[in-house]
C-alpha cells in the first residue's frame, strides 16, 4: 500500500510539480511578460474560465469527433489490409511497394492537399487521421501476422480450419497483443494529426482554438489549449491501452 | 491396400535453408495397415517430423506418393486426422478446455458436445484440474498432454504423434502409455508414433520403423509380437537389443 502510494501518487506528483516549479521560476527569474510566457497560475485561471464556456467544449467535441471517426476507419482498414498482406502472397507483392512508399509521406505533408480537396470541413481531418492510423496499423498487422508461430498454423489446419478460419481465428488472434500496442501508438499519432490539421485549416477544434488565441496574442489560452490537447491525448492513449489489454492480451 | 491404410511410396523431401538445399527424406517407403501402430525411431533431426507433416497433408512431398484410404493424401484440413505436435502449439488465448474443444467445434460438433468430450479426454490425460487454466500456466509436460488430449478427442481415423511423451516425466509417461493403449483399442485408428524411446516403441508399436541419419531412408522394419512386450521376458530383451543395434547402439553398452 505504501509502495503503491509512493509509486503511483507521490512520484508522479513530484514530477509534475518539478515542471511547474521550473516554469514558475523561469517566469519570475527572467521577468517574462504574460504575453511571452504566463505563469502557471495565470494559465490555470484561464483554463478554469475556458471550461465554463460553450465554445471550448464545442472545440473539444469537434476534435474528438474527427479523431474517433478517423481512428475507427484507419484501424479497421489497416488491420484488414495488413491481414490480407500477411495471408495472401499475390496481394503482398502487389501492395507492399505502395504501402512502403506512401508510409514515409508523413500525414502532415498531406494537409495542404486535404485542405484543397475537403476545405476546412471535418472530412479532411477524418481522412488525415485515418491515413495516419492506417499506415501504423497496416505495417504492424502485416508484420505480426507474418511472425505468428508456424506450429499454430499447422495445429489449426490439423483441427480442420480452412484458410479463412486460420486467418481470422488463429493468425489475427495470435497477433492481437501486437495489434493492441500498435493501436495505442496509432492513437497518439492520430490525435497529433487532428490537432496539426486543425492548426492549419479548420472551422472548429482545439487546433483552431490555439491558432486563434495565438493571433490575438492570448498566450495563456494558447498554453491552456496545449495542456488540454496533451491531457486528452494521454487519456485517449491510456483508454485504448486499457481496452486492448482487457479484450485481447493473453492471460 | 484398403481403407485405413497409410502407404508411403518412394517419398523424397527437402527444404531450403539459407539458400542451400537440405535433403531430409531420401526414398522412404513403408505401409501402416488399418488399425495398427507404427513407431518411427531414428536419430534426432533425421526427418521424422517431416514424415508426419507429409502424412498429415501439411507438407507436399518433393517426390513420391503418400496414400490414405486408397487416395493421395490431400493438402489442407483433413477430417480423418488427429495429430499431436512435438511443440504442443496450444492457442495461448484459450483455456486448456477450449484448446481441446475447438477442433471438435470446427468439425461441426455442438459447443456442448465439444466441451463434454474435451473434459473426458482431459480426464484421461490427468488434467481435469487444469481445464480452466491458460497454457502459459502449464509445464512443458502438461502442455504436451493437452496436445495429446486434443488429438485423441477428435477420435481420428489416422492419428499422428510426434514424440508426444517427450516432455512428460518418466512415471506419468508409463501411465500415459497404458492409457493410450486402451484408448487405441476403443477406436482402432491407424497410428504413426514418432519416438526416441525404444522401450516405448516396443510397448506401443505393432511395427518399428527404424530410420537412418538424414537424408533418411528406412533402415529396417521390425515387427513386434505380443510376447515381445513383456518386459520380464527374454523376447523383450532381444527386441530391444535388435532395435538398438539398428540404431548403432551395441548391446554390451546397454542396460537390459
Amino acid at each position: 500500500m505504501i509502495g503503491f502510494v509512493r509509486n503511483r501518487v507521490l512520484l508522479p506528483v513530484v514530477g509534475v510539480l518539478t515542471v511547474l516549479a521550473v516554469w514558475e521560476a523561469t517566469v519570475v527569474f527572467y521577468r517574462l511578460p504574460p504575453i511571452v510566457l504566463p505563469s502557471p497560475w495565470a494559465v490555470a485561471a484561464t483554463l478554469a474560465d475556458l471550461v465554463g464556456t460553450y465554445a471550448f467544449w464545442r472545440d473539444v467535441a469537434v476534435s474528438l469527433y474527427e479523431f474517433v471517426a478517423g481512428y475507427a476507419i484507419g484501424v479497421v482498414l489497416g488491420v484488414a489490409v495488413g491481414l490480407l498482406i500477411g495471408e495472401w502472397r499475390v496481394f503482398r507483392l502487389t501492395v507492399t511497394p505502395v504501402v512502403e512508399s506512401l508510409r514515409f509521406i508523413v500525414p502532415f505533408a498531406w494537409i495542404p492537399l486535404t485542405i484543397l480537396w475537403f476545405g476546412t470541413s471535418f472530412t479532411g481531418k477524418i481522412v488525415l487521421v485515418a491515413y495516419a492510423v492506417f499506415f501504423v496499423m497496416v505495417v504492424s498487422t502485416a508484420r505480426a501476422i507474418a511472425h505468428v508461430e508456424p506450429t499454430l498454423t499447422r495445429v489449426g489446419t490439423m483441427l480442420g480450419m480452412g484458410p479463412w478460419q486460420l486467418a481470422l481465428r488463429v493468425h489475427l488472434r495470435a497477433a492481437a497483443p501486437t495489434l493492441a500496442s500498435a493501436a495505442r501508438a496509432a492513437a497518439a499519432i492520430g490525435w497529433i494529426a487532428v490537432v496539426a490539421a486543425e492548426y492549419i485549416g479548420a472551422s472548429a477544434g482545439l487546433g483552431l482554438m490555439i491558432t486563434n488565441a495565438a493571433t490575438s496574442l492570448a498566450t495563456p489560452v494558447v498554453i491552456a489549449g496545449m495542456i488540454v490537447i496533451g491531457l486528452i491525448g494521454a487519456g485517449v492513449s491510456a483508454l485504448i491501452g486499457w481496452l486492448a489489454r482487457r479484450q485481447l492480451v493473453d492471460r | 491396400m484398403s481403407a485405413g491404410d497409410l502407404v508411403l511410396d518412394r517419398v523424397f523431401h527437402h527444404y531450403f535453408s539459407a539458400g542451400r538445399r537440405v535433403d531430409v527424406l531420401n526414398d522412404v517407403s513403408f505401409r501402416v495397415g488399418a488399425g495398427s501402430v507404427a513407431c518411427v525411431v531414428g536419430p534426432s533431426g533425421c526427418g521424422k517430423s517431416t514424415l508426419l507433416g507429409l502424412a498429415a497433408g501439411l507438407l507436399r512431398p518433393a517426390g513420391g506418393s503418400l496414400t490414405w484410404d486408397d487416395a493421395a493424401v490431400r493438402m489442407g484440413p483433413n477430417q480423418h486426422l488427429g495429430m499431436a505436435f512435438q511443440q504442443p502449439g496450444l492457442f495461448p488465448w484459450m483455456t486448456v478446455r477450449q484448446n481441446v474443444a475447438i477442433g471438435l467445434s470446427t468439425r461441426g460438433r455442438s459447443r456442448r458436445d465439444a466441451r463434454a468430450i474435451a473434459d473426458e479426454f482431459l480426464d484421461t490425460v490427468g488434467l481435469s484440474e487444469f481445464k480452466d487454466a491458460y497454457p502459459s500456466h502449464l509445464s512443458g509436460g502438461m502442455a504436451q498432454r493437452v496436445g495429446i488430449a486434443r488429438a485423441l478427442a477428435l477420435k481420428p481415423r489416422l492419428l499422428l504423434l510426434d514424440e508426444p511423451f517427450a516432455a512428460v516425466d518418466a512415471f506419468t509417461r508409463l501411465k500415459l502409455q497404458q492409457e493410450f493403449k486402451s484408448l487405441l483399442r476403443l477406436n482402432r485408428p491407424t497410428v504413426v508414433f514418432v519416438t526416441h524411446d525404444v522401450p516405448e516403441a516396443i510397448a506401443l508399436g505393432d511395427v518399428i520403423v527404424v530410420m537412418t541419419q538424414r537424408p533418411a531412408t528406412v533402415q529396417r522394419i521390425i515387427p513386434v509380437a505380443r510376447e515381445d512386450r513383456d518386459r520380464a521376458s527374454p523376447a523383450y530383451g532381444r527386441k530391444l537389443a535388435e532395435t538398438l543395434e539398428c540404431l548403432g547402439v551395441k548391446s554390451e553398452n546397454e542396460e537390459s
